[in-house]
């Protein structure tokens, strides 16, 4: 039975190659049909993959700021971060206490610096935010640590002065690099340092002792709140959620939702005309393939019947036209991936001055090739099989009396 | 079996049998002209060359391909074959009835070789492996067998060719090299000189009655031309075609 199975297939295959003229015609007309849609495909996911990637690169789309400064309290800021679609969210004081003077021994520059609250997981820093920790540990910007000519890892002294009870008091904190924020995270001279470090230096300024630092004054607050946080979604899809959720609670924040919703509506929009044209390609094509795979196993009717008067069973008589138009699909599928390589290197080629380095116009996961190939073989197969079994149903006699 | 054929009846009875077949009907109907075949009775014996002559449009294909397993008879009184040497008889209406065609095209497979009118060569095999298919669908290993039979078919400086490089009286000579080359129990073949030209007809023809004589091969010929296939010694099977008064059917008969 397997004889002649393999009987089978090897007769189908020298078929195949002996009418090499007729089978180059099916897989031309198949790749012809294939070639375009894999470009289509190709230019819709890299069009659309890179204006998103770009989206998600950077993390100040996910940034969602407090329009103006509030009061929140600490319970409510953590109750936030619990939230599953917020990445990251730490309480920031008043920006006018939120400075620090630095010096540092390599340096005859003393430069004031913005403190920034930040933490574990801050977007802005790429994964070091679990550097920042405690009075002491902090994270310098680029253009701060260039004046100061820090490296991570030194050790730098920060002040800070106030005005208590009619004396002016100055106060020296030493600090810790423990790294050098990445450039984009933070443009002027900057510091990201704890909260405890930051609530700090606003208590000192407001006249509070702060035990921790060995600095003296009134006694250190009991409740204390926020005029405002830094808060970044977990991806830029839930940044128009969190915003209407703010809104509704009276909340109003500035986000870049707009240019993410530009991105998604375009997306859409594009996926929309997409799949109405590979809806109506793919249509085609099966009709296209189905149609000349099928007006091919009538052509071989004469044939197929020759098999069965020889004694083949039907089911490996079937298996015939299946094996070849299996080669059909795989061959025309490798000629479209070739009709698309060269149409995408064209493409990204021609569109490159427009695009920053490493971003494609045109571009198709292997996942996507694969897909391209399972779906052309599957169609084909079934279409061959559909075929095929008409054939058999046929009297052998009356397909070999056909002239 | 009631119904025997004066000249033939002693060969056939110490032969084992082949075919039986009783009252086989197959009717069919073209363009309002309806057309039937009847076999009340027929007994064919290995190793007999039976001859059915006849007008084109008689009904001898009809018959051929009914006794070839590869159309369906339209009622079936009873159908059997014998495929080996004192072997068990096959009930072939039982295998219609059904539907098992696969165990029909494996009887066609092993024990029976079919030359076609025109054509029935692949033509993706070289005229050696045409003649071989019958042997490798059986698993026969590829011994001197088929290089042989070319030879005495006067194909050997052809054996690599393709069937279109051949002429179509070559052609046929390869047809009647597969129908022989797995040496079956019978070979049926359909007017397999019609479309060459008389002499090489007779030819052809004496070429494959000596070949079936000389491997032992029961043999059924359908030919329009008596004359020659009288000459080469085969029974002819009686027939009778009537044509109704309108001309709105046809019925041939067929006892042997």
């Amino acid at each position: 039975m397997f004889r002649q199975l393999r009987q089978a297939l090897k007769l189908a295959t020298r078929d195949y190659v002996h009418e090499w003229q007729m089978s180059a015609c099916f897989v031309l007309a198949l790749a012809a049909v294939l070639g375009p849609m894999l470009v289509l495909f190709g230019l819709k996911f890299g069009i659309v993959g890179s204006m998103v990637e770009s989206l998600i690169e950077d993390p100040g789309n996910r940034e969602i700021r407090p329009a103006s400064s509030g009061n929140y309290n600490r319970a409510w800021i953590d109750a936030i971060a619990k939230r599953d679609d917020v990445a990251f969210v730490v309480p920031k004081t008043r920006s006018i206490a939120a400075t620090i003077q630095l010096s540092s021994p390599q340096s005859s520059q003393i430069v004031s610096v913005e403190v920034i609250s930040s933490g574990r997981d801050d977007p802005l820093l790429a994964g070091q935010g679990q550097l920042v920790k405690d009075l002491n540990q902090v994270i310098i910007s680029q253009s701060a640590a260039e004046k100061l000519q820090l490296e991570a890892g030194d050790t730098i002294d920060g002040s800070l002065s106030r005005r208590f009870q009619g004396k002016k008091e100055r106060v020296h904190l030493p600090l810790t690099v423990a790294a050098i924020a990445p450039a984009g995270a933070f443009s002027r001279d900057g510091l990201f340092a704890s909260i405890n470090l930051v609530e700090a230096l606003e208590d000192f300024r407001d006249g509070h002792a702060v035990p921790a630092a060995g600095w003296t004054g009134n006694a250190p607050l009991e409740q204390r709140s926020y005029p405002g946080f830094r808060l970044y979604a977990r991806s830029i899809y839930d940044v128009a959620d969190l915003r209407d959720n703010f809104t509704r609670n009276g909340i109003n924040v500035v986000t870049r939702a707009a240019d993410i919703e530009m991105v998604q509506r375009m997306d859409n929009t594009l996926s929309g005309i997409y799949w109405a044209i590979a809806v109506i390609g793919l249509a085609g094509f099966s009709l296209s393939l189905g149609a000349s795979l099928w007006a091919n196993v009538d052509r071989k009717r004469k044939e197929l019947s020759v098999l069965r008067l020889v004694g083949f069973r039907t089911g490996h008589i079937t298996w015939f036209p299946v094996l070849q138009s299996v080669y059909t699909a795989t061959l025309g599928w490798a000629m479209a991936c070739g009709i698309y390589y060269a149409a995408a290197w064209g493409i990204n080629r021609m569109l490159a001055p427009q695009l920053n380095a490493g971003q494609q116009v045109c571009r198709l996961l292997p996942e996507h090739y694969l897909m391209a190939l399972g779906l052309t073989v599957a169609a084909a197969v079934f279409a061959a099989a559909m075929a095929g079994i008409r054939a058999t149903r046929i009297e052998p006699s009356e397909g070999l009396r056909e002239i | 079996m009631t119904e025997t054929h004066p000249a033939a009846t002693d060969s056939r009875a110490s032969a084992a049998t082949i075919y039986q077949l009783k009252d086989v009907v197959k009717t069919r109907e073209s363009e309002g002209v309806a057309f039937s075949l009847r076999v009340p009775s027929l007994h064919i014996a290995q190793g007999e060359k039976i001859a059915l002559i006849g007008e084109s449009g008689c009904g001898k294909s009809t018959l051929l391909d009914m006794l070839a397993f590869i159309l369906r008879p339209t009622s079936i009184g009873s159908f059997q074959f014998v495929g080996q040497e004192a072997g068990k008889s096959v009930d072939v209406a039982l295998h219609w009835k059904k539907g098992k065609l696969n165990r029909l095209a494996t009887l066609r497979k092993q024990h029976m070789g079919y030359v076609m009118q025109t054509g029935g060569l692949l033509p993706y095999l070289t005229v050696h492996d045409n003649i071989a298919l019958s042997r490798r669908m059986l698993g026969m290993k590829d011994d001197a067998t088929v290089r042989q039979l070319a030879g005495e078919l006067g194909l050997t400086r052809h054996l690599d060719k393709y069937p279109d490089a051949l002429s179509t009286g070559e052609r046929q000579r390869v047809a009647i090299g597969r129908a022989l080359a797995h040496k079956p129990a019978i070979v049926i073949a359909d007017e397999p000189t019609a479309s060459v030209d008389p002499f090489a007809a007779e030819k052809i023809m004496s070429l494959f009655i000596g070949l079936v004589e000389e491997l032992n091969i029961t043999v059924i010929v359908a030919s329009h031309a008596w004359r020659h296939i009288k000459q080469l010694g085969l029974r002819r099977l009686a027939h009778h075609t009537r044509r109704s008064a309108d001309g709105k059917t046809t019925e041939t008969v067929v006892s042997g």
